[in-house]
């Protein structure tokens, strides 16, 4: 007789030096269902994950598939196993072909050269059952991030895997392609394939799990049947509060011309064309206006040149009146613009430079905290100091830990503070809240409310539905480098939003 | 904070003896290899230096004449370390130190400059020669390990070229500074004295001690420091925080090959030694430069340290018995101390983690 | 004529076999600064053979045993890249640079060594190989053709197979591209870039040899081989990290470095008068003004030069 599950983690424990990731989760995937996995950043989810691929070795607990005890020492066990993921970044060579990236790992070979013959056919029909349009032979870097990730699960059905994970799949998504995968992930279900999905998406949870099985700080807080639990119960449970999902603020008219954009266009590193196609736009006091889009149609781009880190190649930049188009990253600073960068490790921090020291960055050579071309080190200490009270920013030792041994949200709210408190007329701030909890993206909306009622201009860059419905004023639909259309968010709804961020329609 | 650099200078301490340690022991090995009745006697040799010598008096003068060629590696490995902290692997020291002297003696033997002129010419080229690299590295993405490498056997090409117009008619060797334009030798200020009257010891001694001092001060406490150490760390974010990654990309070449030309003009103007034209590699000051400053844990105060040290056993490979050993041991040995000192960024690196670790756990 | 286009042969032979060599290393994720000292010591294991072969012996044997014992040391010595970029994720720019100083002074103190055993008065780093060279060559029509050639076109096409037909090249190019990605599929991404520094071991031992034998019949081990590791780099961004394209543009480079070797033979360049120095420099130049207007927009492997960190995934 076959056990009803097919893979069980029993009261699995899994501690790392000082923290507990894991305390005591039990996680059953019964065969054929979907099944939801949902907590906050930091709740132990990928901990979790990263146990049942063998990555790590919990200190206790055990995991059974189809009933049977087994053990996972590496990811080939698991592989060996049927377990296959769609990891939230997609484990793929760019520069092969859709199906090099399949059959790697599994290639056939005959006399020692490969033969593709037979996966493509495999590939083929396999795409045709579950409707996973997408050409082999295309190269990965051309294509979008939905066929992209349908070569991710191309990838895992070329194995004949049976229990198939999805790692927050639908952050890269437009609101059509999510429908598109939540289609394929129940028909997938309704072959018998049983999947886990991971998310902190409750809307997505609601609509395509069974199940749902909550973490919250390390801790397992129970299992849930989707159907007769409601999306307030579910927050309740993940973030063991009640969450206000409305970002508080009041109606203001805007004042005058902080930010213009005239025909701007950008020249793209990937690709010949351009990445931002003649796109005008401005902002005002007073008012926060969101760049929305899928990742990848230009929003990256657009916000490099506005900050200078790229060159425009064409149009024109204008702050507070002044053209600035060919201004250097320096002076626009100097001028009134602030930015939060969207890869706070990339651009934001220098990671092996104290908390005091980032905190400077781009104030370093002000006479406030250089004398004589020597740094006044007093200054800059004070001057960290009142930041990390005003602002909350946590870490080991204050102004001197380093900034690589901070907690992301902690690096990410230094990194805030430093923007707003250099007291900008233009906050440019891009997916300022990837990856944080709750609370943390609470307080980073709230200070973006708060410029705004200072009569400063904002300019938000999010890839979050949520955030583009409840903090702006004005939202700008990117697709494909231009602005194809601008919509208020008090009357706009998302699936008109998904239509214009898809590209099906536009103003 | 205090406690923690401690540990972090002391820790770097260790892990250079470590590597001293291992690189004496493996060339040790090699010589027993070789001749196994000679090597305890070689490997002596080698560690003792100018104190094979019994008398005290010439013991202190030949003690002056490895100082006087430490002064030079000194620059070479100040030249690296800076390039290394703004995140430049600067190879090109040789090749800088090459076009340093050939300037420096054609002015001194050609032209009948005095010595400050000479100085500053060195200078001047050697920065003008690792201007070459900055500025294909920022413009051109051209890998400045590369470019450096190449310019390396073109600049001793060219210095090759230069100097045979003032060498000696008989010897491959340039003409002796001292008796030729005896103003261009840099002054002793009495220096020489303290040394047994070694005519070598030269003011190049103490001043690139104090151009050390200068290197660490501009590096740690100058708003210039920091702003190279956050290109040299984050490239990106220093970008981001508008400062001008290509200019002081080519800022740091050109420091770095001014400290290294200086280090050319400072061995050939003390008239220790005459430059070999028919010379088929560039000098290996720039390479033991390499070892000198890993070795002195990338700090400049460090480097003069591990500076004297590689030179010590460098000049110590002169001591052995070369009927039975050659003086390439001594290369040997510190090659593989370089080598040595790549696992030391590793076990730094897993000490600092845990370390971090620990203080990350803690705060949550 | 003949003389030039054979020295642009044997000399572009070298850069292909060690720029190929550099190549595999880079596919895997490293990058292997030290195949200079490879080639040294691939050079000496060569020599070593040629120097103490019988002279009446076999030539078939002589060329076998001539290029194991080169490939031998190169693969042997590139164990060094490998240990300590692999499993200890050195500084693959320290590790390579130590490599190369290593290999000249560790061949120079064995040759001496070896020299004054035999010859107390004879301390100098030089091996000669006069007759036992000749086995390699075949005199056709003027033009001195040299079994090594005929090796490295063989091998050329072999590289070209085994990085785009085979499996072992596609997961080596995973590697070097996204080793998360390899080792999520179940690659070992370990032994993937053991294999990738060993063949350039291999590859740039051999052509150490080559190199050393290409005109000269004598080795002074003192000299190294003369930064010809570094224009097989340069060879190898220009070929675009392609064994094709790495082909094509060292049969360029070839031409350089045989100008200065020949430039003597051709009245025209003999009447303009520019002294031997600057024949000298050439090839270092033409590198220099190749990498300047080549290197913006290559594309190297992606992951080369960082040290994969099971830990990261």
């Amino acid at each position: 007789m076959d056990a009803p599950y097919a893979i069980e983690m029993l009261n699995i424990t899994k501690k790392f030096p000082g923290i507990i990731a894991n305390d005591n989760i039990t996680l059953q995937l019964r065969k054929g269902e979907i099944h939801a996995l949902l907590g906050e950043n930091g709740a132990g989810k990928s901990t979790l994950m990263s146990v049942l691929f063998g990555l790590y070795q919990p200190e206790e607990g055990q995991i059974k598939k189809d009933g049977k005890v087994v053990d996972i020492k590496n990811p080939n066990d698991a592989n060996a196993l049927g377990i296959g993921m769609v990891h939230q970044h997609f484990k793929l060579v760019e520069c092969f072909t859709v199906l090099d990236n399949i059959i790697l790992g599994v290639e056939t070979t005959k006399n020692g050269i490969l033969q593709k013959d037979e996966a493509r056919k495999k590939v083929l029909a396999l795409s045709e059952k579950y409707g996973l349009a997408v050409n082999p032979d295309a190269i990965i870097e051309d294509i979008t991030v939905g066929m992209q990730q349908r070569t991710e699960i191309l990838k895992m059905l070329y194995r004949d895997n049976e229990i198939l994970i999805f790692d927050e799949p639908t952050a890269v998504l437009t609101p059509q392609e999510i429908d598109e995968l939540m289609a394929i992930m129940k028909n997938l279900a309704a072959e018998g394939k049983s999947i886990l999905f991971i998310s902190h998406k409750l809307n997505e949870i609601m609509e395509v799990a069974d199940r749902v099985s909550v973490l919250r700080k390390g801790k397992y807080i129970g299992t849930v049947d989707v159907e007769g639990t409601t999306k307030e119960d579910l927050s309740r449970m993940m973030v063991g509060r009640d969450v206000d999902f409305v970002v508080q603020k009041q109606p203001r008219t805007p004042g005058e011309e902080i930010l213009k954009v005239e025909n701007l266009t950008v020249a793209s590193k990937i690709h010949k064309n351009n990445a931002v196609k003649n796109v005008s736009f401005n902002v005002r006091k007073g008012e926060i206006v969101c760049i929305a889009g899928i990742d990848g149609n230009g929003q990256t781009e657009l916000v490099y040149a506005l900050s200078g880190l790229e060159p425009a190649a064409g149009g024109k930049i204008s702050l507070l009146g002044k053209d600035i188009t060919n201004t250097s990253i320096r002076d626009r600073s100097v001028m009134g613009m602030s930015h939060i960068p969207e890869d706070r490790h990339k651009h934001g921090l220098v990671l092996d430079y104290s908390l005091e020291y980032n905190m400077v960055l781009q104030r370093y050579f002000e006479p406030e905290f250089t004398k004589n071309g020597f740094l006044d080190k007093p200054a800059i200490r004070k001057y960290a100091e009142r930041l990390i009270e005003e602002y909350d920013v946590r870490s080991g030792q204050g102004p001197i830990t380093r900034a690589r041994s901070m907690s992301g949200g902690n690096q990410q709210k230094a990194i805030v503070a430093r923007e707003i408190d250099k007291e900008p007329e233009l906050l440019i701030a891009v997916q300022p809240t990837r990856g944080l909890d709750v609370g943390a993206i609470e307080n980073i909306h709230r200070q973006l409310v708060a410029q705004r009622d200072k009569d400063k201009a904002v300019l938000l860059v999010s890839l979050e539905l949520e955030e583009v419905m409840s903090v702006p004023d004005r939202i700008l639909v990117m697709y494909e480098g231009e602005i194809v259309g601008e919509l208020d968010p008090k009357t706009t709804t998302v699936e008109e939003l998904g239509l214009y961020m898809a590209g099906a329609k536009r103003q | 904070m205090r406690k923690l650099l401690k540990n972090e200078g002391f820790e770097s301490f260790i892990a250079s003896i470590i590597c001293i340690i291992l690189g004496l022991i493996i060339g040790y090995v090699v010589l027993l290899a070789i001749k196994p009745a000679g090597a305890s006697k070689a490997i002596v040799a080698v560690i003792k230096n100018f104190m094979y010598y019994p008398s005290g008096a010439a013991k202190i003068k030949y003690f002056g004449n490895t100082l006087v060629k430490t002064a030079p590696l000194l620059m070479c490995s100040l030249s690296i370390l800076f390039a290394y902290k703004v995140g430049l692997f600067n190879i090109g020291a040789s090749g800088q130190f090459t076009v340093g002297t050939c300037a420096a003696l054609y002015l001194a033997l050609g032209a009948n400059m005095p010595w400050y002129v000479c100085l500053i010419s060195a200078m001047v080229a050697g920065a003008l020669l690792a201007a070459i690299t900055g500025i294909l590295k920022s413009y051109c993405n051209v890998n400045e390990v590369i470019s450096c490498i190449m310019l390396n056997w073109i600049s001793l090409y060219a210095t090759n070229m230069i100097l045979t117009k003032v060498k000696e008619s008989t010897s491959p060797y340039t003409l002796v500074v001292a008796n030729t334009n005896p103003k261009a030798i840099l002054p002793s200020l009495g220096l020489g004295k303290l040394f047994s009257n070694n005519p070598y010891v030269t003011i190049a001694i103490p001043l690139s001690i104090i151009l050390a001092i200068v290197i660490w001060v501009l590096l740690e406490k100058t708003t210039l420091g920091y702003e190279l150490r956050a290109t040299g760390n984050n490239k990106n974010a220093a970008k981001y925080a508008g400062m001008n990654e290509k200019r002081n990309i080519i800022l740091t070449m050109v420091i770095a090959g001014a400290l290294s030309g200086l280090g050319g003009a400072f061995l050939y103007l003390s008239g220790f030694e005459q430059w070999q034209c028919t010379q088929s590699s560039v000098p290996g000051m720039g390479f033991n430069g390499i070892a000198a400053s890993f070795l002195g844990g990338l700090s400049p105060i460090g480097s003069i340290f591990s500076s004297y040290f590689i030179q010590h056993v460098t000049a110590g490979g002169a001591y052995v018995d070369k009927t039975l050993y050659c003086s390439q041991i001594s290369d040997l040995i510190s090659s593989v101390i370089i080598y040595l000192c790549g696992f030391v960024g590793f076990l730094k690196l897993v000490l600092k983690k845990a370390a971090e670790k620990k203080e990350g756990g803690e705060t949550k | 004529m003949i003389l030039l286009l054979q020295y642009m042969i044997i000399f572009a032979a070298v850069l292909m076999l060690v720029a190929i060599g550099g190549c595999f290393s880079e596919h895997s994720g490293v990058i292997n600064i030290g195949l200079e000292g490879i080639m040294v010591l691939g050079a000496l294991g060569g020599a070593l053979v040629l120097k103490f072969y019988p002279e009446d012996g076999n030539a078939f044997g002589l060329i076998t045993l001539t290029i194991l014992a080169a490939v031998v040391f190169g693969m042997i010595y590139s164990l060094l890249l490998a240990v300590a970029c692999v499993n200890f994720k050195a500084d693959q720019t320290i590790v390579g640079t130590a490599m190369n100083m290593l290999g000249t002074a560790a061949a120079t103190v064995i040759v001496k060594a070896m020299n004054t055993a035999m010859n107390p008065d004879n301390v100098s780093s030089t091996i000669q190989y006069i007759n036992t060279k000749k086995a390699f060559l075949k005199n056709i029509g003027g033009f001195e053709f040299n079994w090594f050639m005929l090796i490295t076109l063989v091998l050329v096409v072999i590289s070209y197979v085994v990085m785009y037909k085979t499996r072992f090249g596609l997961r080596l190019m995973a590697c070097g591209e996204h080793p998360q990605a390899a080792d999520s599929v179940g690659i070992s991404v370990y032994k993937m870039r053991y294999a990738g520094v060993i063949i350039s071991g291999f590859l740039a031992g051999l052509g150490g040899i080559v190199y050393i034998t290409s005109g000269v019949s004598e080795w002074k081990f003192e000299n190294g081989v003369a930064g010809f590791g570094f224009l097989a780099m340069a060879v190898m961004i220009f070929g675009q990290w392609k064994p094709h394209r790495i082909a094509v543009s060292a049969l360029l480079f070839g031409l350089f470095r045989a100008l200065s070797n020949v430039y003597m033979g051709f009245d025209f360049l003999k009447s303009l008068n520019i002294p031997s120095g600057i024949y000298n420099m050439l090839p270092y130049i033409i590198c220099l003004v190749v990498l300047a207007f080549t290197s913006k927009h290559s594309r190297a492997p992606k992951a080369e030069g960082i040290p994969y960190d099971k830990g990261q995934r």
